[in-house]
């Protein structure tokens, strides 16, 4: 699945209707450079699952749980992950058990370990307010 | 002597009462939700049902690993959070000798599986029998290949165990003609294996400040940090 975002707005709408796709149990592993747009998309990704968290970049805090709504959604930021031991330590596979959503910005940091079935969503900038957005998947 | 002993360290979540050896009560679960939420009312409601206070707890123990990295700090924690309050020791458990435990007195090998995701498991190798239980290897993360191999030219039935039991069952089963499952309720961690342990000798009681995880290194991650030494090596 392919598109092509003009602005923000655009993004977060898209990520909303996207959202509607999603079951329980999903992997979304994220790709795209710095600024392109991940965390854009996880606000209306958030949104389209009917939660009504405040979203933000886990930079710091490596993972956030939104559960106030129908599917719980955790957004993880791998930016800083270096290897499997530092992955471990997020709970990122305790994770995996659960029954929400994952979406992994910075999750070229933890390709070995994406389980099978794993959606990839690719965000390229194309110009200032362009972005190219592809999604790739069994079901997409 | 009264011991109390909880288990979050992997899929399931469980707790029990025994006394002087004699198991009181346990209680089990294996949903999907949080442990971090079911644990302490479970621990309640044991006590509650077989009408024991939980000030009449002498000991308690606890699986301390290998296991989910989230699971086994909620046990600790909730351990250590009693122990402390009550002025209690405790103990920690493996992960791995208490799931052993499910087959105790049992002529046979068992060989407990925890999927470590990415290829590979923690584990050990048991042997049971007449005194019980005991240990032939140390605990270890393995690559699911190596951990196979380890189990060839076994010349009794292994009894695989741990939430990584069907998994690997399914895997090896074609290779090693030797492979059982046991009953699903001998499969996963149970409190009433880890009190059982914890009653034995050679675990002895400790302050809940000196209560740890003990994760271990995963090969993967191993083969990271050599990679990492080795590049360092090569600037200088
Ligand atoms: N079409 C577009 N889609 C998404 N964001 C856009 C678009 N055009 C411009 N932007 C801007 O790009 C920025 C994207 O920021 P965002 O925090 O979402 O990026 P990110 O990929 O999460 O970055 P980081 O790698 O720092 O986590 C925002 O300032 C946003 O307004
Ligand atoms: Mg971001």
């Amino acid at each position: 699945m392919e598109y092509l975002s003009h602005s923000t707005e655009q993004t977060e709408e898209f990520a909303r209707q996207f959202a509607a796709q999603l079951r329980p149990g999903d992997v979304v592993a994220c790709r795209g450079g710095m600024g392109a747009g991940k965390t854009a998309f996880a606000r209306g990704l958030a949104r389209g699952l009917g939660l009504t968290d405040r979203v933000s970049s886990p930079t710091f805090a490596l993972v956030q749980e939104y559960t106030h709504g129908n599917i719980p959604l955790y957004h993880f930021d791998m930016y800083r992950i270096n290897g499997l031991d530092s992955l471990y330590s997020t709970g990122f596979f305790d994770y995996l058990e659960g029954e929400g959503v994952l979406y992994i910005e910075w999750s070229e940091n933890i390709q070995d370990a994406l389980p099978p079935g794993t959606i990839t969503l690719t965000i390229q900038p194309v110009d200032e307010e362009t972005r190219k957005i592809t999604i790739e998947g069994d079901r997409f | 002597m009264k011991i109390l002993a909880i288990d979050t360290s992997s899929q399931s979540a469980s707790c029990a009462l025994s006394d002087d050896g004699k198991l009181l009560g346990e209680f089990y679960e294996n949903v999907k939700l949080t442990h971090s939420q079911t644990i302490l009312p479970m621990v309640q409601q044991l006590l509650a049902t077989v009408r024991v206070p939980l000030d009449q707890v002498d000991l308690l123990a606890v699986t301390n690993g290998p296991g989910s990295f989230t699971g086994l700090r909620i046990g600790l924690s909730a351990v250590k959070g009693m122990a402390h309050a009550l002025g209690k020791p405790c103990v920690g458990i493996s992960t791995l000798e208490a799931l052993a435990m499910n087959l105790w007195g049992q002529d046979c090998l068992v060989a407990p599986v925890l999927d470590a995701r990415c290829a590979q498991v923690y584990t050990a190798l048991f042997q049971g029998g007449p005194q019980g239980i005991h240990r032939l290897r140390e605990d270890a993360a393995l690559p699911l290949d190596q951990a196979e191999e380890g189990l060839k030219n076994a010349e009794l039935p292994v009894f695989l165990v741990g939430d990584g039991a069907q998994m690997c069952y399914n895997r090896w089963k074609e290779h090693l003609p030797q492979l059982r499952l046991p009953a699903p309720a001998l499969q996963y961690t149970r409190a009433a294996a880890v009190a059982l342990a914890a009653g034995l000798p050679g675990h002895p009681p400790v302050e809940p400040q000196a209560l740890a995880p003990a994760y271990l290194r995963l090969p993967q991650a191993e083969r990271e940090l050599l990679a990492r030494q080795a590049q360092i090596e090569t600037r200088r």
